[in-house]
């Protein structure tokens, strides 16, 4: 018998409460809530400035965190979170804390003490809730925004239309620094979501958990597309989802087949100016990762070479 | 000087219909500033937005208190925020409701223009954008700026940002606005005062800020105090739960954001619909179809 948690046998009790002011249809909301279910109340939180501050913990003196909350400067979650820690293993606690940064406090702002941390092996889970821009302060592109997308900062124009670097892959930074545990997340994969926060809990060391959530204001989408955008992610191949432990890469689900990227960007307002040239070259990129340079110790995915190795020409749907 | 006050909620426009209404204002030849309330909002959240037309230079750069037109893009707000205060002698408002203006209850007497914005954004531009058509009702409040300069003026604003059809779509749903909307006196018997918020001062701020879970001015600080923010009033749908078909799968209770689905020790379900935000994820990700979403009908 599976003796894994899943969503029936989760706990059920809440610690990031009802009345949180995010959007309809948060993916970030969605992701801490579930998180913050299987950590338990012996729990102390920790988020720099990011939209989880302002809708979760920060309103001073309110909070939606029935859990103790702190925060402090934008880039120094992983310092903070190690200091925490060390302060309840003087006291004798032990209490799981926990850093909630967005894509631009871990990505861009936030690396160097997310490096010392991991780097000190702090018995800490860092999480990283990744929705492609800084959406708090109004959808500025940071080094999560993948290809083509549209941010207020790499704006629509007419010879340059939308970001033109591709995503950071800062799951191979964070993993190469040995870390106990780190780990990919998807809301849509739900009983994969559980299981990984809840090994990620019972584990020690410095724990790297990187939750992918769509976020409707900032990806122009529907807030009820939320779930579609999170499956069609992995679908696709734009979301990985794999865990790293001990060293070993183990690919917690592959997609039967890879749908072409378009299923995944038609979804999206922010993709809607891009031209066949711009998704091929994204669809080659996705390829590409799949292939050699985000997993390179998994094997290649079997009898799906063929597939995957994208010509440029027979992207579906464009 | 002429002041508007206009009362949104996030993802409505009311920072686009203050700055069109101030180009508008321009296009005629007179002076405007338009500019927003600043704060924590999110999508669906009350939001608040100002503008300011004159014939010579304006030099007062505050938020607007003490308005000569009110604009209430949403009626749910009514009961939550006191937006008629500071409204000026002799000022009107601009709601948006089904109701005649006679049956609206602003919490003041006064001129009122009510107009059915919804469902002329649903019909014409099929979201539930009110700006645009707002702004038609507003020329028929005063005519401080013609409906002429104000379709032009969403023309150049819309049409810049949206493409040029959806520009004139934009002008049109003005327009029918404008026709649709009807006059006349709203009732006064509301009252709504809202609470301001605590906040420590240098004397009492604990040690290190630490806050613990405790209540101050008849209303709970510290951890998990946000339950009392009642966000249920934000969406424009809710979920209607067919018990019947449900398998327990508990899908919808780990993917709903704001954890109004409570979950028994048998595992049914119960919907609590005084947080719902009416996303509709809970109905997307159930597999036996049984959570429908219904849109909510006005408010008598």
């Amino acid at each position: 018998m599976d003796r894994r948690m899943n969503i029936r046998t989760m706990p059920q009790e809440d610690h990031l409460l009802s009345g949180q002011g995010a959007c309809a249809g948060c993916g970030v909301a969605i992701a801490v809530k579930n998180i913050m279910r299987i950590l338990g109340e012996n729990t102390t939180v920790y988020v720099p400035a990011s939209c989880l501050l302002v809708f979760g913990g920060g309103m001073y003196p309110h909070s939606a965190f029935d859990v103790p909350f702190f925060y402090s400067a934008f880039e120094n979650t992983g310092a903070v979170i190690s200091g925490i820690k060390a302060g309840y293993r003087r006291q004798g606690k032990d209490v799981t804390v926990i850093g909630i940064a967005g894509d631009g406090g871990t990505f861009d702002i936030g690396l160097q003490a997310l490096s010392g941390a991991a780097e000190r092996n702090e018995d800490v889970i860092y999480v990283c809730v990744d929705n492609e821009a800084y959406m708090n302060t109004g959808t500025q592109r940071s080094g999560s925004t993948p290809f083509g997308a549209w941010t207020t900062t790499t704006p629509v124009g007419k010879k340059i239309k939308g970001k033109q670097g591709f995503k950071k892959d800062l799951m191979s930074v964070v993993a190469n620094q040995d870390i106990a545990y780190a780990a990919t997340l998807s809301i849509a994969h739900m009983n994969d979501f559980v299981q990984k926060v809840e090994k990620a809990k019972n584990l020690k060391g410095f724990r790297f958990l990187h939750v992918m959530t769509p976020c409707a204001s900032g990806w122009k989408s529907d807030p009820s597309a939320t779930y579609d955008l999170a499956n069609m992610a992995v679908e696709t191949g734009m979301w990985s989802l794999y865990e790293i432990l001990d060293g070993e890469v183990r690919i917690t689900y592959r997609p039967k087949e890879m749908r072409p990227v378009t299923e995944y960007l038609k979804l999206q307002g922010r993709f809607k100016h891009m031209s066949k040239e711009d998704v091929d070259t994204l669809q080659s990129w996705i390829c590409r990762k799949w292939n050699k340079r985000y997993c390179p110790t998994a094997p290649p995915l079997e009898g799906k070479g063929e597939d995957l190795a994208y010509g440029g020409d027979e992207c579906e749907g464009v | 000087m002429y002041e508007i006050r206009f009362h949104g909620r996030g993802g409505q426009g009311a920072v686009m219909a203050a700055q069109t209404i101030a180009e508008a204002a321009i296009l005629e030849g007179k002076q405007a500033q338009a500019f927003p309330f600043f704060g924590a909002e999110r999508r669906g959240a009350p939001v608040m937005a100002f503008a300011r037309i004159d014939d010579k230079r304006i030099c007062d750069r505050t938020q607007v208190s003490e308005p000569d037109m009110l604009v209430v893009m949403d009626e749910s707000l009514l009961e939550i925020e006191p937006v008629a205060s500071g409204l000026k002698e002799g000022g009107c408002a601009v709601i948006n409701s089904r109701l005649e203006p006679s049956e609206v209850d602003l919490g003041t007497v006064t001129r009122c223009v009510s107009v059915d914005a919804t469902s002329i954004a649903l019909e014409m531009l099929r979201a539930p954008i009110v700006n645009t058509s707002i702004l038609g009702a507003m020329a028929r409040a005063n005519d401080f700026v013609s409906l002429g300069s104000i379709q032009q003026a969403i023309m150049n604003r819309f049409g810049e940002k949206l493409g040029e059809k959806a520009g004139r779509l934009n002008a049109e749903a003005a327009k029918a606005a404008f026709e649709r909307s009807r006059e006349g006196l709203c009732k006064g018997e509301r009252k709504v005062q809202k609470k301001n918020a605590w906040l420590p001062t240098w004397q009492e701020t604990p040690p290190g800020v630490a806050l613990p879970r405790t209540s101050k001015a008849g209303m709970a600080v510290g951890p998990g105090s946000m339950t009392q923010n009642l966000t249920g009033s934000w969406g424009v749908s809710f979920p209607v739960y067919d018990e019947e078909r449900c398998i327990k799968c508990q899908r919808c209770w780990f993917i709903c954001p704001e954890g109004c689905i409570r979950r028994s020790p048998n595992d049914d379900l119960e919907f609590d619909l005084r947080y719902c935000k009416g996303c509709g994820l809970c109905a997307k990700v159930c597999p036996k179809d049984a959570i429908s979403m219904r849109r909510k009908e006005a408010s008598a």
